[in-house]
């Protein structure tokens, strides 16, 4: 493991602290280091809306295939289990949990990974949502790597709840909705960039990620505006390397 | 909803989000603005007259509960306006509301990411969260309504009768979609339209074409289906 990185990471805690912090895309740079970290290849994060829904704020792709694999969790697999139980849930070998989660297994090793592990997102007594990691290879986590990814999962627990009275149930409440509320923002920009460049999701997620970073936004304001038609985004300005779309030409 | 609906004599309505709120979580009384884009709201529906003043007492202020939740596109759960707290975010509103008879407020912005439909606000007499799973039942009932004003909202630009929408029947609330959020954004730029108008659209066909609404957003995310501009929006055709 990279300590360096390691330290670095939980330093960008502070971050959570100033004014104007960004929370989603912080647990954007949370999956993308638990990549880097640890062994795996995929994460998201998970979190239970009030109505008991799993829902994906930030994975580190943003591919159809790994979302949807989220998304079937709502049904069965890891992050459920993780999620009722509120403990860590591990496959070590997806090709033997065929009886234990019939369609996330096969689904999952469709989508190329062999091995998965589900970690608790925790506040006191609730638990709030699940990190789940995917590898590529075929073997549990490494007890450092379970350790290390507890407490990034921890992070992501603590960067939703920066105001003051932490421990208000109603501040926590609030916080998730609107941390769901604005990645459904972040879809529909998505939606609109992909379909305006010609670009698939992924390409796109990274587009508005990019630009928010130079142009020092949240990710949510820069989507929302682009959105409401108050930022451009794309135009002579943005990207070059990509022409206008032809208009309503049928696509195959 | 139906319930009330059938009390009242008529269709299903966002309106009806109110007392069927009332008596699902144990509140003392709701309150409906409706309001699309950034105008200020129109207030649809209040369940007692303390409901009303303190949707009003917001409304004037520009201060409370509401506009908080307007702006940050995410609940305001004030819990108990008794605590320091809430006289510190809302000076004016929180003496004003508690002595109207509030000790609680919960709002809920009516809203799809950028689509806004309006806002739902509760109060309770007594002090006290949201329990168990009173805070999710909220949400649906704020879903719905937000489902029904846009339907509405189609339905006064004087597209009705052409266009029977799905309204006053949502549907596919069941689980969020990211696809179907994607297909909403996909459709502003093929349909070149405004987001809310895109999403109705986009129930439409699904209504239309009987098809489930995730199902449709998929083809339209994989791009198995675009749906072509029409000089008559009513009838939005598919290349």
């Amino acid at each position: 493991m990279d300590d360096q990185l390691l330290s670095e990471t939980f330093v960008e805690l502070t971050d959570t602290l100033v004014a104007g912090f960004d929370v989603i895309d912080f647990l954007h740079v949370l999956t993308d280091r638990s990549v880097q970290l640890l062994d795996v290849s995929a994460a998201g994060l998970l979190l239970a809306d009030p109505r008991g829904e799993l829902r994906v704020v930030a994975a580190s792709s943003e591919a159809a295939r790994l979302l949807e694999l989220f998304q079937l969790q709502n049904d069965q697999g890891p992050c459920l289990d993780c999620f009722r139980t509120g403990r860590p849930v591990a496959a070590a070998d997806l090709a033997a949990a065929a009886q234990r989660w019939p369609r996330f297994a096969p689904a999952a090793r469709r989508a190329g990974f062999a091995a998965v592990q589900a970690l608790p997102m925790r506040l006191r007594e609730q638990v709030i949502g699940a990190l789940n990691l995917f590898r590529a290879d075929a073997g549990a986590l490494a007890p450092p790597d379970v350790r290390v990814g507890q407490a990034l999962a921890d992070v992501a627990t603590i960067s939703l709840l920066h105001e003051r009275s932490m421990r208000h149930s109603d501040t926590l409440n609030e916080q998730l909705q609107t941390a769901l509320n604005s990645r459904v923002i972040i879809e529909q920009a998505k939606g609109k960039l992909a379909e305006r460049l010609g670009v698939d999701m992924d390409q796109a997620f990274a587009l508005l990620r990019d630009r928010a970073r130079v142009s020092n936004r949240r990710l949510s304001d820069l989507a929302w505006a682009f959105v409401d038609g108050t930022e451009a985004l794309t135009g002579p300005a943005a990207s070059e390397t990509r022409q206008p779309r032809p208009d309503s030409r049928p696509r195959s | 909803m139906a319930g009330q609906a059938a009390v009242r004599g008529g269709r299903v309505a966002a309106a009806d989000a109110c007392a069927a709120a009332v008596a699902a979580v144990e509140v003392t009384g709701a309150w409906l603005i409706a309001a699309s884009g950034a105008e200020a709201g129109h207030l649809m529906r209040v369940t007692d007259e303390v409901s009303g003043l303190l949707a009003e007492l917001q409304m004037t202020l520009g201060e409370g509960p509401g506009p908080d939740a307007v702006a940050s596109g995410g609940p305001v759960l004030a819990s108990d306006l008794g605590e320091g707290e809430a006289a510190r975010r809302w000076p004016v509103f929180t003496p004003a509301a508690r002595q109207a008879g509030a000790a609680a407020i919960f709002v809920f912005p009516l809203r799809i990411g950028v689509i806004r439909a309006g806002v739902m606000g509760l109060y309770r007499e007594r002090p006290g969260p949201l329990n168990g799973s009173y805070l999710g039942d909220a949400l649906v009932f704020a879903d719905t309504a937000t489902l029904l004003l846009l339907d509405a909202q189609d339905q006064a630009a004087g597209e009705a009768a052409a266009r029977s929408g799905p309204g006053g029947q949502p549907t596919d609330l069941a689980l969020h979609r990211a696809e179907i959020d994607q297909a909403t954004g996909m459709l502003t730029e093929q349909l070149g339209v405004g987001i809310a108008e895109a999403f109705i659209r986009l129930r439409a066909y699904a209504y239309a074409h009987d098809r489930r609404l995730s199902d449709l957003a998929r083809d339209i995310v994989e791009r198995r289906l675009r749906l072509l501009p029409d000089p008559d929006p009513r009838q939005d055709g598919q290349a």
